[in-house]
């Protein structure tokens, strides 16, 4: 019994060590998985309070800005209803359901935590499952995307951002229609990667990316960015380098669109694999 | 020494909240993050026992987790630290050893013992944060130049703050 206790004395330090680093260890390989974002959701309840404070006073201060992109949104919509409107009269139809054709819907939020210099980064956003937000929500930024939301709480989301190290879009060329997985490669945050498009494709520098609508997530052709770089890899496939339009630095209002008919996709296609 | 106690626990809430309030806003290029909280470890006294400062980094690293929504990663790359902290001084120790109860600072020591100091504890902080942050020898090169700029920056932050603190 002494020699236990002169052993736990003599070692304690190490012991501590070793306790408390299995503690951080067991923590993070636990918590930081993809759809494990139970524990990021968790956390940040404890310090959501101070943050949303911070980010107010950045909100103020960044409100010339925002006010011109807003009014740059407002005429591109202006425009768009200008152009539906005139084709609506054509036809005489008359619907009484609302969501008549609707497949997509939009909600505004502030984002309230964000980050660009890790390799897995998140954000967290104003609203949650009280005013309508679910998991695998798609979030853009005007017309550009942003990420998916991984987790909800009453009047907050978590969302994993385009750059993290885990996120995975599917991606196609606008010009000629060609798609490819798009992510990150943890280096650049005004760049990400496309993959899986094969040499024999002309790609040119310039080039438009968009959205394919497959996942059921985003809807078609929500624009992520412009080819910036074309490299031939050892493989069949390209390396292609995209700029994006979003600028994740200074993301402050998105829109959360969620896709009515999801559950009806995904049942589908579930009953026939 | 209730009043020493009270001295650190400034220390740390001052540092804590020029780490969440300022520098986890700055995101300069994707590349420098300047973490000074490790700074706590840096100051405790030398009479400090070994598994209070294990506790003391631990506890440290945990509130940074919960700020920066990081399970795990800065509470095991500081605590590593706190735990090589008593080699590193054993090692770097001047002629004469340290004077009982005194202060690990600039002031006690001078500038280029301090420097060292600081500059091997970050060093050890931040390849064991990048390198779980990572998770993966892919990219090897990448995260040995991200470790060393943010290091520069850090062990400047460092200097920078303990020289003002030697002034007062």
């Amino acid at each position: 019994m002494r020699n236990l206790l002169n052993f736990l004395l003599k070692y304690i330090n190490i012991i501590v060590f070793l306790f408390l680093e299995g503690i951080a260890l067991y923590w993070l390989t636990s918590g930081n998985s993809y759809h494990n974002s139970t524990v990021v959701k968790g956390m940040q309840g404890i310090t959501r309070g101070l943050e949303e404070r911070i980010s107010n006073v950045r909100s103020y201060l960044n409100l010339r800005e925002i006010n011109a992109n807003l009014s740059a949104e407002n005429s591109s919509l202006r425009n768009r209803i200008e152009k539906l409107s005139a084709r609506e009269d054509l036809r005489f139809v008359s619907v009484g359901d609302s969501l008549f054709r609707q497949q997509y819907q939009y909600t505004h939020a502030r984002v309230i935590n964000n980050s660009v210099n890790k390799q897995k980064n998140y954000f967290t956003i104003d609203k949650g499952t009280l005013q309508g937000i679910k998991v695998d929500m798609a979030v853009t930024s005007g017309k550009d995307v942003v990420g998916v939301i991984v987790g909800c709480s009453g009047n907050f989301s978590v969302g994993i951002s385009l750059l993290n190290l885990d996120f995975r879009l599917s991606a196609r060329i606008r010009s000629n229609g060609y798609f490819g997985s798009l992510s990150w490669d943890g280096r650049n945050y005004r760049h990400a990667v496309l993959n899986e498009i094969p040499q024999h494709i002309i790609v040119n520098v310039g080039d438009t990316i968009e959205t394919t609508g497959f996942s059921a997530i985003f809807p078609e052709g929500v624009e992520i960015g412009t080819v910036s770089d074309v490299k031939k890899s050892g493989s069949d496939f390209y390396k292609i380098t995209i700029e994006l339009f979003t600028d994740f630095k200074k993301v402050q209002y998105v829109n959360v669109i969620g896709n009515l008919k999801r559950t009806e996709q995904i049942q589908l296609e579930n009953q026939l694999q | 020494m209730i009043n020493s106690i009270f001295r650190y626990g400034l220390i740390i809430v001052l540092l804590m909240l020029l780490q969440i309030l300022v520098l986890n806003n700055i995101q300069f290029s994707g590349f420098v993050n300047p973490y000074v909280y490790i700074m706590i470890i840096l100051l405790l006294p030398s009479i400090t026992p070994a598994w209070l400062v294990l506790i003391i980094s631990f506890l440290t690293g945990l509130i940074i987790d919960l700020f920066f929504g990081s399970p795990g990663m800065h509470a095991s790359a500081t605590l590593l630290a706190g735990f090589s902290r008593p080699f590193v001084l054993r090692v770097i120790a001047p002629r004469d050893g340290y004077e009982t109860g005194s202060d690990l600072s600039m002031a006690v020591y001078g500038f280029r013992w301090f420097a060292i100091y600081a500059t091997t504890i970050v060093l050890i902080h931040h390849t064991a944060l990048f390198f779980i942050e990572v998770f993966r020898f892919a990219d090897f090169f990448r995260t040995i130049f991200r470790i060393l700029v943010s290091s520069l920056f850090t062990t400047g932050f460092i200097l920078l703050i303990e020289y003002y603190r030697k002034g007062k």
